[in-house]
This record gives C-alpha cells, structure tokens and sequence, in this order.
C-alpha cells in the first residue's frame, strides 16, 4: 500500500475518531487555565481600573509591557513555578492519554465513549510509562551524543568562516537536521507504541528491540509516512498565521481570533491523532502480511 | 562662468590669508595642547604593530607637571592580571577568555626627550583605580628630568611595538582583516591642581584624552583598503617592500583609529548641506534655538563608508542613515565642523563594532535584515552622534560616561524618530529576521529606554563612576538608558524647544572642552531659568525611584441629611433611616438634579520627589464629560482632592500629558471608577494560546 493510500486512511481514522479531539482539547485548555490564571488575576487587581489597562488588548506596547516587567519581577520564580509543574503533569497525563488515543484507533469500527476512552488509558498507562522511559536513552543519545558531533562538525565549518554565510547557514541546516533526526526518534517509540497495542503485548522492551528490525526494513517509507503528516503540520500552521495576521482585533473582534487560535489548537491535536492513525494502518498491515 | 569663478577663487584666498593673519596660533589658543606624529608599520603575517611616536606636550596650566602619565591600553589583553579581565569575571557573562596564542601587548622600547635623556629608567605602571590589581599595566608613568614649567612645552619621542589581540573588545584581528584602536601610547589629560587623570582599562568603561593634532603615517601590505580618523592626505606605494604608506591628518581630535581589510569595499559620497537641509527647516531651526540664521547653516561634509562585501546590498541604507544623523546632529547641535566622516561596517569577528572613534565610527549589520527593523540606522545615528557627544563635547567617559551615552543616547532616539518614524523590534531567529513572517510590535527608542531604566534605578546613580557600578547591565541601564529617559522626561518638563536650545548651547559652549555634569545642570538653568538643580540629585545622583499615582476614586451621592442625634431647637433628635427618607421625600424638589462628591487620593509610592516650581498635574473626568484639572505639589506621601459635580467620576489621572516619563509604574497614574476587562481578557487570551502551544509541544514528547 501506497504513503498516500495510508495517509487517506489515517485521516479517515482520525476523523472517525473526532469525540476523542474534544476530550485532548478540553484538557489542554483546562492544564492552560490553570497556568494563564494566576497572571490574569494579578492583572486583573493592577490593570482594570488603569487606563493602561484598555491598552494592554491593543497589541505589544513597551510601556506596559515595561511596566509588567517591572511590578512583576518578584513574582517570576513563582510564575516559572506555576507554568513548570502543570506541564509536568501535563506531559505525565499525555503518556496516560496516549494510550486511549493509540487504544481507540485501534478500535476501528467501535464509537469512542468516555468510559472505553479512559479503559484503555489506564491500560496502557504503565507500558507507555515504561517506553517514555525507554526513550530517555534515545533522545539521550540524539541529544548528548549524535547532536554534539554534529555540532562539532558544524563547529569546524564556521570557525574559519570568513563571513556570516555559513554561520546562518549552519545554523539553520543543524536545526533542520535537528528536526528530521527528532522525528526520527519520535517516530520510532510511536510505531512501539502502536505495535504494543496492535499485538496487546506487555513486553516492552522486546518491543522496543523488534521495532529496529521492523523499521529497518522499511525506514524510508516509514519516514516519508511521517514526514508527511509532519507537512500537514507545517501547511496548518502557515494557514493559521496567515489568516491571523488579517483578522481584525480591536475590540469584541478578540473572540473571533480567540476561535481561530482554538481551531489551530485543535487542528494540531487531530494531526496528533492523525500521526497515530497512519502509524497504526501501517504497522497493521506489516504486521497482517 | 569660468571667470566668475576664478574671481571667486582668488577673493576666497585672499579673505582667508587676511582672516589667518600673518601669525600662527599660539600654543595657548590652539584647541588641542598635543600634537603627535605617528608612524606604525603592520606586520600582517605575525600580528604585530611597529610604531615611533613624537608627542609634543603643552602645559597649559599653572602647575609644574613632573611627570606624564600614558595610556597603554593593548596590555589590557595582555593576562589574566589585566583590571579589565580580572572585571570581567564578576560579570554576568562570566568573564573574558582569551584563547591561548591570541593575546596582545604593547611593550615600550624607547623613550626619551627630544635632546636624547632617557625616560624609561623612570617608568613604571600605575594602578591607582584598582591597587588590588597591581598587576595591571595598562597606565604607565614616567618622570621628566626637570619639572614642565606652565606655558612650556615637552617633545617626548617613542618606539614601541604591539601584539595585535584576536580581537577581545574593540581591538584586534580576525583572519587579515584589523580594527586598531587605542593602540599607541597616549597621554591621559593633566588637570590643575589635581595631577594626571589616566585610567587603567575598565571592562565597563571608555575612554577619555586631551585634544591633540595628529598626523599618522600608516603602513600596511599593499593590497589592503584602509580606513582612519581624519583625512587621508597621501598615499605612498613601496613596490619593493609591497606595502603603502597612507598619511591621515586631523586636527582637534582626542582619539585616533584605523582599520585595514582586503576585502573592504570603499565607497564615498557627499552630504551636500544645501541638498539635504531646505531653507524652510533651516528657518525653523533658528527660530526655535532663537539663533541668526547663519548660525544654523551646516557644512558639506565627505561621506566614506568601508564595507564587507557580504553587506554591499546595504550601502544606500548605510548612507541614508549617516545622513540623517548629520543633518539633525547639525541643525539641532550644531554644525558637523570636520571634512570627513568615515563608517565602517566592522570587518566579520573583530567585535569592533558599534564604537566611536573622532571623525571615526563603527556601524554593524547583519547579512539579512528587514526594512522595518531600523538596524543598522540605528548604530549608525547613534555612533556618529558620539561625534558630538564624546568626540567635540569631550567628557570623561570613565568619571561621567551618561554625559555622552545618556545624551547621545537621547538625541539618537529623536534622530530616528524624526528620520524614519517607529521601528520594528529586532527579533530574529537563526539569523533570518522574524519580521520577514510576522508582523512584530513597533516601538520608538524613548519607550525602550524606559523599559530598561526602571529596572536598573535602585542599583546604582546614573553618575557612578563607570567601573564602580555594581555589574554592566547597571552601567549600561543607568549610563545609557536611564539617563536618556531621564533626559525626555527633561524635555516634557521644559518642552521640546528648550530642549533643543540646552543641547546646543551645551554642545557649542563645550565644544573641543571636557564638560562636567554641573556644567549641563549649569546650562540647564541658565536656558530654562530656573533652578533645575534638584531634577538631577534626585534622578541622576541618587537612586530613587520616581513613582506617583492615584490610590483611590470614590464618587458618592451628597447627602443633605445623615444619620445620627443632631440638636434642634435644643432638643436631640435622632435621624434615623426612614426619617431621612421622610425627609428627603418631603423636601424634594421637582427638577433636583443630584450632586456627587468625588474624592480622589494621590500617592507618592517612590522616594523621589519633584520640587521647585513644578507641581502635578492632576486631571478628573466625570460621567458627564466635564473635566477638573488641579495640581499637587507633590511633597507630602498622599493628598485628598475632593469636588462636587453634578455627576460622578469616570477616571482620575495624575500626570495625564505623560510629563514623567521615568516614573516606574504608569499602571498607577490613573484610576477608573468602573474597572474595565476587555484588555485583561485579550492579552489573557493570547497567553493561554501561547500556553496550549506549549503544551501541545511537550506532549508530543511523551
């Protein structure tokens, strides 16, 4: 089967699968809340009765902005804090999560509910638990080793430079090589995922070590897969931007750009799904041929 | 046509033999007390400078000076014992590290009087800033066999030669391509009654010297493109050696740099004055500095710019830019005075840019830039500027750096903005200008400035000595920033007209002099006459923070009765609730209108105060668009300001034209009867976006 074949039955899969988009929003804008309110209440207290406070919607100005840096400045090792903790238990609830989504896809023709949403996250929970941490070593080893050398070479080619050419260019080739070999990784510990679900096995380090010989033989198509959705992505991003830079903001207009941020937000949770879901009808049909 | 202009020719030389007079100045009325004549060699394969230097010292005051002090500013990259890298350690940044194989030196080979008695058994190296850094070697003395008498003059001959650092701060190599600055021996400045003022090289600090004439012959491998302070006056080839002698001259300057690179590409142009200046600004000029018109003309000056092939692409902008800056420099200061103006976009890794040299400066670019994002006009503006303020209004920059960097920092945000309006924040990602994506925030320079200066105000005054701040972002917040907030504040206080006529008076009173703050807060209330005096103790000398605002507005309905026991015709009665309503009901009259008293509370939150004639403006908006205005001297920690209205208060506002820009907390300076949310909500918005991004990010982690 074709990449294109298996994106079209990816996205069918995640559309199918939209009840579950609700639920990863709803959770992603209820960890948000938590973070963003302590800063609207300090706002609330200081800039509601200022004039300075009709200013602060109408765009980045320096003197407010100023003015925030200023009167906050004692605060922002408890603002870190408040950001910092909520996204650790963000990241712990998504490894919970990642199991109904993987779980759910699975079930193809099954409507997704709450209740078998959730079953499947408590079931998986502890295997992807492990996997997460399977992967430390993979992004240990792109990040503290293969990352370095490839610093280190880029290091040899703009030591010398004679002028800032290679610097932008080195720079920026690192971070697309940054990127691809990230997505590598990624890639890798979602088809472990998939395929622990696929076969309902609890061996996840036997999965992990098969998933090399299962990759390995077809990388490239894997990847190209991947890449692709990863495109979508990008094609998301460049519409939202877009469109956001010409949306009126003044005044009530503010909720229209909130419901445009939303539906960004909302487009980059089904490409989430939407990675699962091509790797899931790939590795599938591997696994039935 | 021609002979129109042969006659005109012949005329001007005859007026100036006739205006120069048959006599040379004298040593006392020339500007500069040194003359040098310098001639340095640069050895390119080894990195090395070789250079003999006459100086001609003049004692102008009434001491009799006993010795000299030199500024030998390359060994402050010569170790680790240098005050500036031993500096650099308590830095934010962690210090200098200087790669092995990469420092430089200047090593005094000869030094003797003209008639031939040796100085150097006399020398020695002073650290007077810093006697815990002994070993720095940056300011050496030597000793004259007879005292300088005053009205003498000394003529002192040098050898030395230099290893040129990979470049650490403003000096240095890269590759073949050099920056040179402070790298021959100079003298400090002798003050009367005080002896030499010579600093040793701070890591946050610049620099300070006498007026001098200088003429420098230079020589470098032939197929170099160089550039220094003044004017080239010769060019001589030696095809043997395969080297070029180039001879600059400039005369009243206190500094002299050079730069030399193969790659450099020259390019001069004209600033025609009567071009780029119309009769109508010219006029409007000398009407709001309430000078003679003449006074205001400017001169034509010679534009050159040496720039790295990688940025040709830039140089209109580069140009436009230099321009503006000696156009309004020059009309609001006063006239650019040298022949030539030379801009160097600093050759690639010698750290060398955004530094002023006389006659001299260095811009920065980058290979990819936005037109929105004024980058590089605003080095450029700024950098020339340092011309006037540093260059001509010569003060020590180690004692009282805000008088050029607050000021220059200043009139740079007001050459922008009148040149090119607001720019776009500079933020790029990898070297490719974000703005190319998105659509950033504009800002103008003063909103900025004050971004910075109100975090920096209680850590150190403005007037510190430059390395006595407690680290450089204090240095650079309060010399910088702080005072050039302060300064717009200044200007909102004594208006934009005034302003200009400080600045002028100021520049042309000391020009080719070396200022001191009292003599600007001297200039100040002369022009502005009044007593200004306290302006600067309590912003420029103290660290107080400057915050007033309003803590409260309450708008109640007056009330004709109230309860309580209340005598009547000698007996006590109690007005209870329901009989002030009787009451009220009895007694109302058919078209009442009702009356409101509004009471509005004013803080001082900060320390500073503002005092002499000035007093707050305080400015009420009631329901029914009607307005109070009223002020408040300011003194007290709080005033009650109470009125009666027929309607109640929208908002209460203190300093409602935005005089005191530097105070810290605008937030405060106004309050609203009804709070309002909608900008609450919208920014709120946007950082819970940014949060779910965030978010959405990490969990593609797990």
């Amino acid at each position: 089967m074709g990449i294109f074949k298996l994106f079209k039955l990816g996205v069918q899969t995640a559309n199918k699968k939209a009840r579950m988009l609700i639920y990863l929003w709803l959770t992603n804008i209820l960890f948000s809340l938590i973070v963003v309110s302590p800063v609207y209440f300090l706002l609330q207290k200081d800039f509601s009765k200022s004039l300075l406070g009709d200013q602060i919607g109408e765009g980045m100005n320096l003197i407010w902005f100023g003015d925030i840096i200023f009167k906050y400045r004692d605060f922002y090792p408890s603002l870190i804090g408040v950001f910092i903790i909520p996204a650790v238990l963000f990241f712990l609830l998504y490894i919970y999560l990642n199991g109904g989504i993987i779980g759910r896809i699975a079930a193809q023709d099954v409507k997704v509910t709450l209740s078998n949403f959730f079953s499947d996250c408590g079931k998986y929970f502890f295997r992807f638990f492990r996997i997460f941490l399977i992967s430390l070593i993979g992004y240990f080893v792109l990040f503290g080793v293969v990352m370095k050398l490839i610093s280190a070479l880029f290091t040899l080619w703009t030591k010398n430079a004679s002028t800032g050419w290679p610097q932008i260019f080195s720079s920026n080739l690192k971070l697309l090589i940054t990127v691809l070999l990230f997505s590598i990784v990624r890639m890798f510990f979602d088809y472990v995922r998939v395929r622990l679900v696929i076969k309902d096995s609890k061996k996840t380090i036997k999965a992990t070590l098969t998933n090399f010989s299962f990759l390995g033989k077809r990388f490239f198509k894997v990847w190209l897969l991947y890449l692709l959705v990863g495109v979508v992505v990008v094609i998301f991003s460049v519409v939202f931007i877009g469109i956001n830079q010409i949306l009126p903001k003044a005044g009530l207009f503010f909720i229209i750009v909130f419901i445009w941020q939303q539906l960004y937000i909302l487009s980059k949770i089904w490409t989430k799904m939407l990675f699962f879901s091509t790797e899931y009808h790939y590795a599938k049909k591997s696994i039935t041929n | 046509m021609k002979n129109v202009r042969l006659i005109f020719l012949f005329l001007a030389v005859i007026s100036t033999l006739v205006l120069s007079g048959s006599r040379e100045l004298t040593a006392q009325e020339r500007i500069s007390n040194i003359s040098y004549k310098i001639k340095v060699k640069l050895d390119d394969k080894n990195k090395m400078l070789y250079g003999k230097e006459d100086i001609t010292w003049y004692n102008r005051t009434n001491d009799e000076v006993q010795d000299i002090w030199f500024h030998l500013y390359y060994n402050a990259f010569k170790n680790e014992k240098s005050t500036m890298i031993e500096e650099s350690k308590s830095d934010i940044m962690r210090g200098i590290r200087v790669k092995e194989g990469k420092w430089g030196w200047i090593d005094i080979l000869k030094i003797k009087l003209a008639d031939g008695r040796d100085l150097k058994p006399t020398m020695e190296f002073i650290t007077k800033d810093k006697p815990e850094h002994p070993g720095d070697e940056t300011v050496m003395r030597v000793c004259f066999p007879d005292a300088i008498k005053p009205s003498e003059e000394v003529h002192i001959q040098l050898e030395f030669q230099s290893k040129i650092p990979r470049t650490i701060a403003r000096s240095g190599y890269y590759q073949d391509s050099y920056f040179i600055a402070q790298w021959f021996p100079k003298p400090g400045v002798y003050e009367e009654g005080k002896g030499w003022n010579c600093h040793e090289y701070h890591y946050s600090s610049e620099f300070y010297a006498d007026f001098a004439d200088f003429r420098v012959d230079i020589t470098v491998p032939e197929d170099f493109v160089i550039g220094a302070s003044g004017k080239q006056i010769n060019a001589a080839p030696n095809e043997a050696e395969k080297t070029v002698t180039y001879t600059y001259q400039e005369n009243n300057i206190h500094d002299f740099a050079w730069t030399a690179d193969p790659y450099f590409i020259k390019v001069e142009r004209d600033f025609i004055a009567d071009k780029e200046v119309s009769q109508k600004e010219y006029e409007e000029v000398a009407g709001i500095l309430q000078l003679p018109f003449e006074d205001v003309k400017l001169n034509d000056v010679k534009m050159i710019l040496l720039i790295e092939p990688q940025h040709k692409g830039q140089i209109d902008r580069h140009f436009n830019a230099l321009k503006a800056a000696i156009k309004y420099y020059g009309i609001w200061y006063g006239p650019y005075p040298y022949e030539t103006v030379t801009m160097v976009d600093p050759p690639f890794r010698t750290r060398s840019g955004g530094m002023e040299y006389p006659t001299l400066f260095t811009a920065g670019t980058s290979i990819l830039t936005s037109k929105d994002v004024l980058s590089p006009e605003g080095v450029i503006i700024h950098e020339f500027g340092h011309g006037y303020w540093y260059g001509m209004c010569a003060n020590n920059e180690f004692e009282e750096a805000w008088l050029d960097e607050g000021i220059n920092t200043y009139s740079t945000g007001k050459t922008v903005a009148w040149a090119y309006g607001p720019g776009t924040l500079p933020m790029a990602f990898n070297g490719i200008p974000l703005s190319w994506f998105l659509k950033l925030p504009i800002y103008y320079d003063y909103e900025l400035d004050r971004a910075a200066a109100i975090n920096v105000v209680e850590l150190d005054p403005i007037t510190t000595y430059s390395w006595h701040f407690i680290n450089g972002a204090s240095y650079g917040g309060n010399v910088y920033m702080r005072a050039s907030t302060c300064l717009n504040t200044l200007e909102r206080l004594v208006g934009q007209d005034v302003m200009f006529r400080i600045l002028r008076t100021f520049q042309m009173r000391f020009r080719y002099k070396h200022p001191h703050t009292k003599d600007f807060t001297d200039v100040v209330n002369e022009v502005t006459e009044r007593d200004l005096t306290w302006f600067f103790k309590e912003l420029f000398f103290d660290t107080l923070d400057f915050d007033y605002g309003v803590s409260s507005l309450t708008s109640k309905k007056m009330k004709k009765y109230v309860r309580g026991i209340f005598e009547t015709n000698g007996n006590k009665e109690e007005y209870t609730k329901q009989k002030i309503y009787e009451l009220e009901e009895k007694n109302k009259a058919p078209e009442q209108k009702n009356v409101y008293i509004t009471k509005v509370k004013t803080r001082r939150f900060g320390e500073a105060k503002v005092k002499g004639d000035v007093a707050l403006k305080l400015k009420i908006i009631f329901d029914n668009d009607s307005e109070e205005i009223c002020y408040w001297n300011g003194q007290e920690r709080w005033k009650e300001f109470t009125f009666e209205k027929p309607a109640k208060a929208k908002y209460a506002q203190i300093d409602p034209d935005n005089i005191w820009l530097i105070d810290s907390n605008i937030v405060n300076n106004s309050i609203k009867r009804k709070p309002s949310r909608i900008g609450i909500w919208k920014l709120t918005s946007k950082l819970l976006f940014w949060t779910q991004n965030c978010f959405q990010m990490i969990s593609g982690l797990s």
